[in-house]
């Protein structure tokens, strides 16, 4: 019993951050029916300019500039991998260019972090709480507390402000929100750059407790990817629920099975996602929302 | 205030619009009236940048707008109620104004007092005052043809375009769209209205344009068209 409820700690601490990043492939799909297939690398090197930065500033001041840093990349991939596809109508140019961007991205963290995997340093004690013979890691709790925060900030965000307003407008209809002044290209960059953020947050929130390194993005994007066919890619917190339920799976696999099978349940859920959708996999989830 | 000359526009390679030219003069009501798919809707389209037009000049308040992005268009005063409503179905009424005033709020047009034209709009459209937290996709079809005109109003627009405003409504609401219109003419708000009901629309306007196939193929002050023997057999038949 003891067991099983350490298992699940674990698991809800990896599974907040599937449901982030799936958070971030939401973000750019409502406004841009597109999403960046190298969210894992936005990840990865938020992870490793924050182990960088954190050097010189530790770990709270290195936040901003790593959310800061996460913004600016993911208006490049914008730029750079999607502009230029939505413009021409391109059904699938995305695709190739967000992957090979990510790609790019690895290569080059390969070639400054090397490909090792790195030792985070953690900003709060690592010696566990322990609730009710449960082991709590208090940089688990802030996985939580800090994935759950930034949802909440981003939703309220387009609640309350009239330029998360905007957002939410041109996710509705562009056509209809360029007409109310809204510069909707901008927004879409601007959903690109809110993507990487926060998956640079996921990073650096996830690296003291994992490792962090060049490859540590690639089976994160892609189970988040499967989380977020799962939770809904237009909208919700259906992807909160979707990562906590592969996080927990994941953990009691590789306890109960084995930890070299601990990859095995997000690739299988990719899989199934993907024969069950095979062609709807954009289309039907926009459709069902509009 | 809005001039238009020899707007020529289409779709991929498909010209429809052959040498439009309209001027729509300052506080003044004109109607563009045509068939089905005589290109009245594209008209609207090339004029707020939804299309970009292939050649000729659109000119708003002496300034050349034809070519830039629909966003700049608004930001300069240009309103469209777009076919077809186009509301933001998951955002609530309220929100759906107040994106209307978003070049306002934003500081890109002066800012004015949008409260008080929230205001003004529920005076004008008491249904959405008693719906202004409704989400909008769950508006009736009349309600949401309101909620597209006030939109466009709290731009505080220079010239309001409006695209068939009394599409698929019953004729109860048909009449009430007619007589908002007249409202906002004695307000002396600018407008290009395109309608389908031209009878209805000839009489309210000051000036008509006819669109066929592209062209424009007879214009004048509104009463003088009304009695044009060809208007009247192609437009003002029994259908209307
Ligand atoms: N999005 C589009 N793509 C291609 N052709 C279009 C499109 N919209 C309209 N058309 C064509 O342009 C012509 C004019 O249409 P439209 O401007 O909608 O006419 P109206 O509003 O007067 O009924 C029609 O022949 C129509 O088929
Ligand atoms: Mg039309």
């Amino acid at each position: 019993m003891q067991i099983l409820g350490q298992l699940i700690v674990s698991g809800i601490a990896v599974g907040m951050i599937y449901g982030v990043i799936a958070f971030g492939y939401q973000l750019t799909f409502v406004t841009s029916k597109t999403l960046n297939f190298g969210q894992g690398e936005a990840l990865m090197l938020g992870s490793l300019v924050g182990l960088t930065v954190v050097a010189y500033t530790g770990y709270w001041l290195m936040l901003p500039v790593v959310l800061a840093f996460g913004m600016v990349q993911g208006a490049v991939v914008e730029r750079l991998g999607v502009r230029q596809a939505i413009r021409t109508g391109s059904e699938s140019g995305w695709i190739m260019a967000t992957i090979a961007l990510g790609i790019i991205f690895k290569n080059l963290a390969e070639n400054i972090w090397g490909r090792d995997a790195l030792k985070f340093p953690s900003p709060l004690p690592e010696a566990p709480l322990s609730f009710m013979g449960v082991n709590v890691l208090p940089m688990e709790i802030a996985i939580v507390v800090g994935a759950l925060g930034m949802m909440l900030l981003v939703e309220l965000f387009n609640r309350r402000s009239i330029h998360g307003k905007a957002v939410v407008a041109t996710a509705n209809d562009r056509d209809a929100a360029g007409l109310m002044g809204i510069n909707t290209s901008l927004v879409i960059t601007f959903s690109y750059a809110l993507s990487s953020m926060t998956a640079a947050l996921a990073g650096v929130l996830v690296a003291p407790v994992t490792l962090t390194g060049a490859s540590m993005g690639g089976a994160l994007g892609l189970k988040a990817f499967a989380v977020a066919i799962i939770g809904g890619l237009s909208s919700g917190f259906g992807v909160v629920a979707g990562g906590l339920i592969l996080g927990i799976t994941e953990t009691l696999t590789g306890y109960y099975i084995s930890t070299g099978y601990k990859d095995v349940p997000g690739l299988v859920l990719l899989l199934l996602v993907l024969s069950f959708r095979p062609s709807g996999l954009f289309g039907t989830a926009a459709i069902k929302k509009v | 205030m809005l001039n238009v000359e020899k707007l020529v526009a289409g779709y991929g390679k498909v010209e429809v619009l052959r040498e439009v030219s309209l001027d729509v003069p300052e506080g003044a009501l004109v109607t563009l009236i045509g068939s089905n798919g005589a290109g009245k809707t594209t008209t609207l389209r090339a004029l707020s940048g939804m299309i970009a037009p292939w050649s000729g000049r659109v000119v708003l308040d002496g300034a050349e707008i034809g070519g830039l992005p629909p966003h700049e268009i608004a930001r300069r005063g240009m309103a469209h109620s777009p076919e077809g409503r186009r509301v933001f179905a998951t955002l609530p009424v309220q929100d759906n104004l107040l994106l209307g005033a978003f070049t306002r709020i934003t500081g890109s047009r002066p800012k004015g007092d949008v409260a008080a034209d929230l205001d003004r709009m529920f005076a004008l459209f008491p249904r959405l005052a008693e719906r202004r937290a409704q989400l909008a996709g769950t508006l009736s079809g009349g309600e949401q043809q309101m909620l597209a005109m006030a939109r466009a109003l709290m731009l505080n627009p220079r010239v309001l375009l409006l695209d068939e405003p009394s599409m698929g409504l019953a004729p109860r609401l048909v009449e009430e769209v007619f007589s908002t219109v007249a409202r906002l003419k004695a307000e002396r708000v600018t407008m290009l209205l395109v309608e389908q009901f031209a009878a209805a629309a000839l009489d309210v306007a000051d000036f008509g344009y006819v669109l066929e196939n592209g062209r424009v193929t007879a214009s004048g002050p509104a009463s003088a068209l009304k009695n044009d023997p060809a208007v009247r057999a192609a437009y003002l038949g029994q259908a209307h």
